[in-house]
């Protein structure tokens, strides 16, 4: 399965990335095939296409703040969660996917 | 005194004002009972105190609460009457005679305490800083009514005398507040005299002075007496309104003593004896000189003044000294034990060990940040192809000036002194700029200090100048212009410049240059403050450099003849580019407009800078232009002599000049100058900063492992004093207060034992890593609620660099996501081989 990803947090310096790290590393663990953008400092990187939105079946928002570019994601399953969770207890976040 | 009657008269009642019987209603109920010859006592059920009624000092010392029950007795010949009238005093008048008082606090609540003493709950009262440092002892009141010797052992041979002596003294004060009281004023003011009149001519303190006299005591040595009794009854009162009566009775018995021994009466030295905080209302300079220095530690004064002579003095004695402490004499107990830290700006109460533990920490901190130091900052910058540029700062107190040597300053480019002639109403006297500049002269410790004479005028202005309100106050009346109104302003600016030159290093220049004739008349100014100064043999440097600011274009046009009358130029970039540009800078609809990379603008400098230095003489720049680390290969391309910044930019300017070329940075100044396009401009200066501009991200002062601290906030403060230590801070409160707002958010701790805090602020001089290691693990409400025994903190500014950054802290908070890295940097046992393993996985310099 696809899934498609953001985090961003107030600061944007330091959890945005370790969330970005810690879902990849979980996701891989279970076998979903993930891409992870980081909305921090440095603006939007690894950016999500429309393409791998159109592909993806779930979109995890990991976030304490407004997600930019929220209209690329209309259609899109999300499941959105403090971005702490995604430190905290990454495993509890995929298993709200159904696939 | 009266017949005393075997019975006597006696009602009771309960106190109803809110602030008890304090001064202004005592004052009141005295005036009543001495109206009659009867004698009238009040009892106090609550206390038990018995208090006469005919002295206001007896009531306020009975603490009369609202809502004490209190009894009332009078005996004499005319008892009837005086029952009824206090009587009816009590219950019809005095209810009504209170205003509310405003809330006194004697603990002001400004100022914040670091987040390690807050956590200990320390009690403290905050006060200004304006003499750094920190010191601990009992404190000593300096009260200003210690006799001094030869008077305090004057044998008394005439009591008869000593008792007229009181009683002409006791009247005069009195006389002298009534008349205060004949002319207008507020209520509040009015009632605070009334008191004071009352306080002069209480019954009690009368007794007490006769008592004294009588038994053989000096006038002056019976008012000190006397005075010292009430004011340590009073001091102890539970209430807070009535142990600042105290300082009424002092007020009055140095009235007193001025009356008995004229008005030059001068309080003796206190003799210090143990390490000592001295405490003071306000301070002559002779009175500090008195105080013992061995055992002197700290001065704290109520008065709020920063330029009085005594804290000018005692900053050039390194005394650390806090002022504006909000009633710190009834505050602060004599003996008690204290801790002033004149750095952050408070007064800690009670010494607990967590507080004793604080400043041991610190006093190693302030150590060894004076040892790195020199390290760091001292010595010239030069460019990679060996030019030199002195990197110097703008101030305008003594405070930014200590701050920019402390910061690695090569000078002081800009030395404004507006703020010594700004929100008073009468000019600064010779005296006090003299001592201003002569301890600015003496801290440069040989470096130049160039004094801009006033620039008032546009929108700085004083009531004393009378200066008109003009429709254009920027192309007005101002600097140099109102100097031919104000010569005895400016000849007493001149006079203290001078002298201070014979101190130290110091220059002069004069601000709003647009033509010879200014200068002209300038330098005949100065020649007669010279002469004058020589008249009365006072000393002074006779060739004293002497420089023009460059503010207004049409200087720039008329060098030729400038430079043979002047040494030295600045140029004032905002006002030269507002003018230039006819563009208000602080107007936001024409902010495009204000622009120094405007090719007209750069190349009107490139001709100025040119044509002086061709003349042989030295031009430096000390407008915002220079402060901005942006345009550095632009200030280095026009080869000026000089650059004049904010202290705290100092750092990262020195180390980015040393990894420019000038000849790079001339090739860039005359591409800019030649380019069509605002972007391409933009392009060219982004392209030509240098690769790391700031100091490296990490470096191994920044490493701490085998940290002792207890809990996160020594932890939080154990790597905030290392940035200071290695200069990465100036202002720790304001990099914690940071650290600490984003841990408000949710907590940093990011499991497995690590924590990593970070702020954005300008509170750090570049953008840094710092490391600590922990002895024993502390809890930092971490997201899998384990300990932590190793932080990671990260701070960022400069946002021309963000990018380049946010890479290498993106990498390290992914990599502390990763098992492998954090079990490596937890083996790790020394701060070389931690910083070399960073610094190679975050593909980063330590250099």
């Amino acid at each position: 399965m696809k899934i498609v990803a953001v985090t961003a947090c107030p600061t944007g310096i330091a959890h945005t990335y370790m969330a970005a790290a810690r879902l990849e590393k979980v996701a891989k663990t279970l076998g979903f095939e993930i891409k992870v953008e980081t909305q921090g400092a440095m603006g939007i990187e690894n950016k999500l296409t429309e393409n791998d939105i159109r592909q993806a079946q779930f979109a995890i928002f990991a976030v304490d703040i407004a997600v930019e570019e929220r209209e690329r994601f209309n259609g899109v399953k999300v499941i959105q969660v403090p971005l702490q969770e995604a430190l905290k207890d990454p495993h509890s976040i995929f298993a709200k996917i159904q696939p | 005194m009266t017949q005393r009657a075997s019975t006597s008269l006696e009602f009771a009642f309960v106190c109803s004002l809110s602030d008890g019987l304090h001064a202004r209603p005592a004052s009141h109920l005295a005036e009543v009972a001495n109206d009659f010859a009867s004698d009238s006592f009040l009892t106090n059920l609550r206390t038990g105190s018995v208090a006469s009624l005919k002295s206001v000092l007896a009531i306020i010392s009975a603490d009369v609460r609202q809502g004490d029950r209190c009894t009332v007795q009078v005996r004499g010949t005319d008892e009837h009457a005086a029952h009824a009238a206090l009587l009816r005093f009590i219950e019809q008048v005095l209810p009504g005679c209170d205003v509310p008082l405003a809330g006194i606090s004697l603990i002001s609540a400004n100022g914040t305490l670091p987040r390690t003493l807050l956590a200990a709950e320390v009690k403290c009262c905050f006060g200004s800083p304006v003499s750094p440092g920190v010191g601990q002892g009992k404190v000593v009141l300096l009260n200003g009514m210690t006799l001094p010797r030869t008077l305090r052992e004057r044998v008394v041979t005439d009591i008869a005398a000593e008792l007229g002596h009181v009683k002409r003294a006791v009247a005069a004060v009195r006389a002298r507040i009534r008349e205060k009281l004949t002319h207008p004023r507020s209520s509040p003011e009015t009632a605070i005299l009334q008191a004071d009149l009352a306080i002069a001519g209480d019954v009690s303190f009368a007794q007490k002075l006769m008592e004294h006299v009588s038994q053989g005591k000096s006038a002056g040595q019976a008012v000190v007496e006397a005075g010292e009794f009430f004011i340590d009854l009073l001091r102890h009162s539970d209430s807070e309104y009535i142990r600042e009566r105290a300082l009424d009775v002092e007020e009055i018995c140095l009235h007193l003593l001025e009356e008995i021994y004229g008005v030059d009466f001068q309080a003796a030295a206190i003799e210090l004896r143990e390490p000592s905080v001295v405490v003071a209302e306000t301070l002559a300079p002779q009175q500090l000189l008195g105080l013992d220095r061995r055992w002197l530690q700290t001065l704290v004064l109520e008065y709020s003044g920063a330029t009085s002579h005594a804290v000018i003095l005692a900053r050039s004695l390194g005394i650390p000294t806090l002022v504006g402490v909000r009633n710190a004499r009834l505050v602060l107990t004599p003996g008690q034990e204290v801790v002033v830290d004149a750095i952050r700006g408070f007064v800690v109460t009670q010494v607990s060990p967590a507080v004793q533990r604080f400043y041991e920490r610190e006093r190693s901190t302030l150590l060894r940040r004076q040892q790195f130091l020199p390290l760091q900052t001292t010595g010239p910058a030069v460019t990679s192809d060996g030019k030199t540029m002195e990197v110097a700062a703008n101030a305008s107190s003594y405070e930014e000036l200590s701050r920019a040597f402390e910061n690695g300053a090569d000078g002081i480019g800009l030395f404004r002194t507006e703020a010594l002639f700004l929100e008073r109403d009468h000019a600064p006297s010779e005296e006090e700029q003299f001592a201003l500049y002569s301890a600015a002269a003496r801290a440069a410790a040989g470096r130049p200090v160039i004094i801009r004479t006033f620039d008032l005028g546009g929108d700085k202005t004083a009531p004393y100048l009378n200066l008109p309100a003009e429709d254009n106050p920027f192309l007005g009346y101002r600097g140099v212009r109102i100097y031919a109104e104000h010569r005895e302003l400016l000849q007493a600016q001149l006079r203290a410049i001078l002298r201070a030159s014979a101190v130290g290093k110091v220059q002069i220049m004069v601000p709003m240059i647009s033509s010879l004739e200014e200068v002209l008349q300038f330098k005949t100014e100065i020649s007669e403050a010279k002469q004058d100064l020589e008249r009365k043999g006072i000393a002074f440097q006779p060739d004293v450099k002497i420089g023009i600011m460059i503010e207004v274009p049409s200087a720039g046009f008329i060098l030729d003849q400038l430079c043979t009358e002047v040494d030295f130029f600045s140029l004032g970039t905002n006002d030269l580019n507002q003018y230039f540009l006819a563009a208000d800078r602080d107007s936001p609809r024409i902010a495009e407009l204000s622009d120094v990379l405007h090719r007209g603008f750069l190349r009107f400098l490139r001709q100025i800078v040119r044509e002086i230095q061709q003349a042989g003489k030295w031009v430096g720049m000390c407008g915002e232009m220079a402060a901005e680390i942006r345009n550095l290969p632009l200030l280095i391309g026009l080869g000026l002599d000089e650059i004049s910044l904010p202290a705290v930019g100092i750092p990262a300017v020195k180390r980015a000049i040393s990894q420019l070329s000038a000849a790079d940075c001339e090739r860039v100044l005359a591409d800019l100058i030649a380019c069509r396009e605002k972007t391409d401009r933009e392009d060219i200066l982004e392209k030509s900063q240098p690769s790391w501009a700031a100091q490296p991200l990490l470096s191994k002062e920044l490493v701490l492992l085998g940290s002792e601290s207890k809990n996160k906030e020594e932890a939080m403060q154990e790597i905030v004093d290392a940035f200071y230590i290695a200069g990465r801070t100036l202002d720790r409160q304001r990099l914690e207060d940071a650290l600490w707002s984003r841990e408000a958010v949710y907590s940093t701790g990011l499991g497995y034992g690590f924590a990593a805090p970070h702020c954005k602020t300008e509170a750090v001089t570049a953008d840094s890593i710092g490391v600590l290691k922990l002895r024993q693990p502390i809890d930092w409400g971490s997201v899998d609620s384990e300990p932590v025994n190793m932080i990671f903190l990260i701070a960022m500014r400069e946002p021309q660099l963000a990018n380049r950054h946010m890479q290498v802290f993106s990498r390290l908070a992914r990599k502390l996501m990763n098992e492998e890295f954090r079990g490596h940097l937890l083996a790790l046992e020394n701060a070389h081989d931690m910083a070399t393993f960073l610094a190679q996985q975050l593909e980063i310099s330590l250099h």
